[in-house]
């Protein structure tokens, strides 16, 4: 708080004053150390002073019964506030010891009073309360109990001092003194503002005497002073209430260039009490507006023109000491937020402190003396605040002294450039800022304030630290491309590098400020460039522009001792500090390279300056974990290393692989260096990568393809591989794919070697994977099964080869790999090994699907006890290779037995070769002897195979399970015996054969349709009765009519209704129809020769 | 009406920026680079709170004794600042509001140009008019 004085700035207390309290005493000093040290945060807001029994305090003024010719010489008087705060106490405490049974009462009950007296004529017209404190040895009596003698004695003590009755209080020295102490604070704060509301009283009182013309002063002052003495009774919003009505009085008074100061003086006063109450009041908003009405009142009120330079000083100190209460309140508990917080106010501060320097400089040029005698003198002593001391309690009306004025305006200059250190100031308030933006995340804004504050320290010629700051923003505002930005910040840092002799920076600077992300003129840029040149020369470049004279003068001896130094200058510069304006790519041709091959690595430079070039010599740092190493570059093409305006040409770097451990090359950095390097080089270091330019293309890849340029296009390879030379064994294997499911397939393996091995070995393993089990059967000879197997041979010679036949059989069908390891010893070489996967599929050689078929040959589904059926296995190749069958059988299941054993001759698919899509059916009559719930086993149908296009192949088994059959019981087994044909009216037998299976004596309905086709004879209708497990026969004699393939008369069985259970309705007519046949061939009638 | 406008990019490098007082520039630019900060805070509160935010308009960013910075920023993440004099108070919110939106068209047909990548200065003379429009 720059220059507000301390009694404002203070937090006002309740003054309480202490006589007779001898700290040299331990007892009291107990007593006042518990007053005034150990107190409690919580505790009231009063401030102890001891006062000596002497005391004098500050005469009262004579009260003035009118103010109608008073008029007042100024608004605040200087020692007013500090007088109610330290020097006249609201209540004054006499300490005295004194016991109630005190042997010497009466004397000493006296000499308190004569105490009394004299300390209320030293307070003589004041208000001020007195009180004693009795400061007892004896215990407290007991809270119910009453001591009579104390009573009365307490009542003769008032009288004598003439004091009321509660004025009087006890302290008992005892153990509880803090207790005491603390209570006893409490009754003297609530005096105490008893104090100050009745000296507001006063005050307010005076308010009415006043008139608008000739008190304006008065106004304010009084105002000011409710509003203090409010403070100090601490009710705030009291006190708030009261500044802002003295802050509009102020407001009224018509400010002339003579009382402006002090105007100005107050209303900061003002404004500051105002903003801190807001604040301690939680009202944040209000104290922002309040002090935005303030400065923007008061901003165009700058007062006379030669002291400029006071009138933004007052405005800096505005700002500030607004930030800093801001940042007391935020301290205090108040959030902020990033675009409203004590920064903008440091900045601002700092702003007007820069104005404020600028109109020194300005105004306070010529003044090199001070004026004698010293017009400023007695500057402390004045009786109001904001005073001109040449010219103290003038009023305006009052004509200037002209002399007088002008000394004192050459004062104020002469100390303005001789005491004050503005850059000190501005880079003070700049800090401030700065920490606060960086806090509330403004961080552009921080790097602002610091290129500002770098600017600051460049007027007070401190280049060090310009330098340090700006190279460090350079960086920033380099990564966020604003070209403009860099520029202005490139400028600055030149000077400072210039002014410095700094050649480091100054090259750097210089490098950068050539690249394409600055806006220099075109003729800014060619003096740029000829300066670096003339470093390279060893000679001074030429001084920046804007500099003055006086300036370069002093920085040019500096140069010359720097360059002429005896050995040679070499600057190595990092493309990480800077952005130059040569763009660098290099990659390797190839992503590995085996040992002792030839390493290439393409290096392309482009010149995006728009002059020519020229580099000395450039090379290529490559390192891997434990190696580094540097290569020159080669002109392949013998292109001088000049490069025109915007020219990009490439340059190839080579070498031979190192042999080391680590298998990766990386190239780290790539130099170029301008300049000989027996005198003086620069040495710039770029990454391989390139700069970061690339942030576009980060942004929108697919866009950037379209932007033309061959450089751009280039992508960097900066790693590869070394890696050891590869062996020429090639392993390789034949076979005639896909397997089939269950034969032993066969492969061969041949390994092939360029050069002369030995020591092999021949591993072979099926690779699992997770899920199939161990189906996989390895084999040499195919008839020992091995998970693995392994061949060891001697030796391979030179370009020969070596093979062996495997054989391998899987017993599921899908993908299978074979990992076939052949590991060798080479000439002079460690062993090496080579692993070749092998990979083949197994596929079913064929499908067998059965059907079956009623004796009838029609399609059946279900089957019945005791009938004989057809069982047709068909085999469906679907091999891809031709496959020839050497026998089949069937082995049919328990329940089943063939129906004649006759059939066991030659195997009707012997040698019958099938094509893959081809299909060989065979076929057995089998008779179901037991039924079942569910579909029965039939049998399992062995086939015995082998591939037919391959000599050496085996005989392979394969046993499919033939489908399963539904047999179910039959009740009525009915058979026909009908001859083959029938001759046109020739008359032919037809037998049925009706058999009871069951156990029961079962009634048929046997029942025959007419035909139109035949006439017959026989029952046309009968009931037959069969026993069980006995056989009816039932016969007709048929003349047919007609020829041709003509239906039967149609039989039907009937059930009586009362045998149901026995024997279905339905079941029986299933029965007729697939026991019957349903149609005969008639042959026309021979015509023969007899007739 | 406005002093200074300014299109800035994804990556926040400018891409336009357009002063009345060219002397002054400089100036400007860091107005307008700092306003970057504040830009960033609100959007980045704005994803936090509502993803769907239609509102592109960002209000004013801050306001200094001379000028009152506005923001404006597209789906795109392009940023458009517009500072106006602090003396022009009969401004209403409305009408900075439309200028951004005559901005945004403006800038819509730039980038509508099959020459124009993305990322580069705008330069187009439609463009600069409608710039003059909004600062004459």
């Amino acid at each position: 708080m720059s220059d507000l004085p301390a009694e404002l700035t203070a937090r006002p207390l309740a003054l309480i004053g202490m006589v007779g309290l001898d700290i040299s005493n331990p007892i009291y000093h107990a007593i006042w150390d518990a007053f005034s040290n150990n107190r409690r945060p919580d505790g009231a807001a009063v401030q102890f002073k001891l006062f000596n029994s002497t005391h004098e305090f500050p005469t009262v003024k004579p009260k003035r019964n009118s103010y109608e010719w008073y008029i007042p010489k100024g608004i605040l008087k200087r020692n007013w506030m500090n007088k109610y705060m330290n020097e006249v106490p609201a209540v004054i405490v006499i300490f005295y010891d004194l016991d109630w049974h005190d042997s010497q009462w009466n004397e000493k009950k006296m000499e308190c009073a004569s105490r009394v007296q004299s300390l209320r004529a030293a307070l003589e017209g004041r208000s001020t309360k007195i009180a004693v404190v009795l400061v007892q040895k004896e215990a407290p009596p007991l809270p119910d109990t009453e001591d009579l003698v104390a009573t009365e004695r307490a009542t003769a003590l008032c009288a004598a001092c003439e004091l009321p009755n509660k004025m009087l209080y006890l302290l008992p020295y005892t153990d509880h003194l803090l207790g005491y102490t603390f209570r006893l604070e409490h009754v003297l704060y609530e005096l105490a503002q008893n104090f100050y509301h009745q000296e507001y009283k006063i005050v307010k009182n005076h308010r009415e005497q006043l008139n608008k013309t000739a008190h304006q002063y008065l106004f304010v002052r009084h105002q000011f002073k409710m509003a203090f003495l409010n403070e100090l009774k601490q009710d705030q919003t009291t006190a708030l209430k009261h500044y802002q009505q003295a802050y509009n009085n102020l407001l009224d008074i018509r400010m002339v260039d003579t009382n402006s100061l002090e105007i100005k003086t107050v209303a900061s006063f003002i404004n500051y009490k105002l903003c801190r109450l807001m604040f301690n009041l939680k009202l944040p908003k209000d104290a922002i507006a309040q002090f935005r009405s303030h400065t923007e009142r008061f901003r165009t009120r700058t007062g006379p023109r030669e002291l400029m330079f006071e009138h933004y000083a007052w405005l800096c100190s505005q700002y500030s000491t607004f930030a800093e209460l801001f940042d007391e309140a935020i301290r205090q508990g108040l959030p902020a937020v990033q675009t409203q917080h004590p920064g903008y106010y440091f900045q601002l501060a700092a702003t007007h402190a820069t104005q404020r320097h600028n109109a020194y400089k300005e105004l306070c040029d010529n003044v090199t003396e001070y004026p004698n005698p010293d017009p400023l003198a007695g500057e402390e002593k004045l009786e109001f605040y904001g005073q001109r001391p040449w010219r103290p309690g003038k009023l305006n009306a009052e004509p200037a002294d002209m002399t007088r004025e002008a000394a004192a305006i050459q004062a104020l200059q002469y100390k303005e450039k001789y005491s004050v250190n503005h850059s000190m100031i501005i880079i003070g308030l700049l800090g401030n800022a700065i920490s606060q933006f960086k806090m509330y995340r403004c961080p552009r804004m921080r790097r602002l304030l610091v290129v500002q504050m770098a600017e600051e320290y460049f007027n007070c010629k401190d280049y060090g630290k310009v330098l340090t700051l700006l190279m460090h923003m350079l960086w920033e505002y380099r990564n966020e491309r604003w070209p403009v930005l860099l520029t202005d910040i490139l400028k600055s840092a030149l000077n400072a590098a210039y002014l410095s002799a700094n050649i480091q920076d100054y090259l750097t600077l210089a490098l950068e400020a050539l690249g394409p992300t600055t806006v220099f003129s075109t003729e800014r840029k060619s003096e740029i460039y000829q300066n670096i040149m003339n470093i390279l020369q060893n000679k001074p470049p030429n001084p920046e522009p804007n500099l003055s004279e006086e300036l370069k003068n002093s920085v040019i001896d500096n140069w010359m001792t720097q360059l002429n130094r005896k050995e040679p200058l070499i600057f190595k510069i990092d493309d990480d500090n800077m952005a130059s304006f040569i763009d660098i790519r290099a990659r390797f041709t190839k992503p590995s390279y085996s040992i002792k091959s030839t390493v290439t690595i393409e290096v392309f430079i482009r010149n995006i300056y728009n002059e020519d070039v020229e580099i000395s010599k450039a090379s290529v740092t490559i390192t891997s974990p434990g190696y580094s190493a540097e290569f020159p570059i080669t002109d392949s093409n013998m292109e001088s290393l000049v490069f025109k305006a915007k020219e990009s040409k490439k340059f190839l770097c080579q070498f031979e692989a190192p042999r080391n451990d680590s298998p990766e090359l990386q190239i780290s950095a790539i130099s170029i260096y301008l300049g000989n390097e027996s005198k003086c080089c620069i040495a710039i270091r770029f990454s391989s990568t390139g700069r970061d330019t690339n942030l576009l293309e980060r942004m929108y890849p697919e866009i950037q393809q379209l932007r033309g340029g061959v450089f751009e296009t280039i992508r960097p390879l900066t790693v590869t591989k070394i890696q050891p030379k590869e062996s020429n064994v090639t392993v390789g294997v034949e076979s005639k794919q896909p397997a089939l499911l269950g034969e032993w397939f066969t492969f061969a393996i041949t390994i092939f070697s360029d050069e002369d091995i030995s020591n092999i070995n021949i591993s072979v393993n099926s690779v699992q994977d997770n899920s199939s089990e161990q189906l996989t059967e390895l084999s040499l000879n195919m008839t020992e099964k091995q998970s693995s197997i392994a061949v060891d041979i001697d030796s391979i010679k030179a370009d020969s080869s070596f093979q062996q036949t495997l054989y391998v059989r899987s017993h599921n069908t899908g993908e299978k790999t074979i990992e076939i390891k052949v590991s060798y010893l080479r000439q002079g070489q460690n062993r090496d090994s080579k692993i070749t996967l092998y990979q083949f599929s197994i596929v079913k050689p064929f499908d067998v699907s059965t059907q079956f078929y009623t004796m009838l040959y029609e399609p059946l589904s279900k089957a019945f006890v005791d009938e004989p059926l057809f069982i047709m296995p068909h085999i469906n190749c679907t091999s891809p290779w031709p496959i020839q069958i050497e026998s089949t059988s069937i082995e049919l299941a328990s329940s089943m037995i063939m129906e004649s054993e006759s059939s066991t001759g030659e195997n009707i698919l012997k040698n019958s070769v099938l094509n893959n899509g081809e299909t060989a059916t065979d076929v057995y009559c089998i008779v179901p002897k037991t039924a079942s719930e569910q579909p029965t086993s039939t049998g399992i149908f062995t086939i015995k195979w082998k591939r037919a296009n391959d000599k050496a192949s085996v005989v392979t088994s394969s046993s499919v399970t033939l489908s399963p059959l539904w047999v179910e019981e039959a009740v009525i087994g009915l058979q026909t015996k009908l001859p083959p044909h029938g001759w046109v009216l020739t008359p032919l037998c037809v037998s049925y054969f009706i058999k009871n299976h069951s156990d029961y004596l079962i009634t048929l309905r046997l029942n025959i349709e007419a035909s139109d086709a035949f006439m017959f004879s026989g029952h046309k209708q009968i009931d037959i009765h069969i026993l069980p497990e006995s056989e009816k026969k039932v016969e007709w004699i048929l003349r047919p009519l007609v020829a041709g393939f003509v239906a039967l008369p149609s039989l039907s069985l009937t059930v009586p209704a009362d045998e149901e259970y026995k024997l279905n309705q339905g079941r029986l007519k299933e029965v007729i129809e697939r026991s019957i046949p349903s149609h005969i061939y008639i042959l026309p009638k021979p015509i023969t020769l007899e007739e | 009406m406005a002093v200074c406008v300014a299109v800035i990019g994804k990556d926040n490098s400018p891409k336009y920026i357009k002063c009345v007082d060219e002397t002054n520039a400089l100036q400007f630019h860091y107005k307008v680079h700092t306003s970057i900060d504040i830009v960033e805070e609100k959007l980045n509160i704005g994803t936090k709170t509502v993803a769907d935010n239609k509102e592109l308009f960002l209000g004013m960013l801050y306001s200094t004794e001379e000028y009152k910075i506005f923001g404006y920023a597209t789906n795109t993440k392009i940023k458009f600042i517009i500072v106006l004099q602090s003396s022009n108070a009969t401004l209403r919110d409305n009408e900075v509001r439309m200028m951004f939106r005559k901005l945004h068209i403006a800038y819509a047909n730039v980038v509508s140009d099959p020459f124009y990548i993305p990322g580069d200065q705008i330069k187009s003379r439609a463009f600069d008019s409608a710039v003059s429009e909004i600062m004459s």
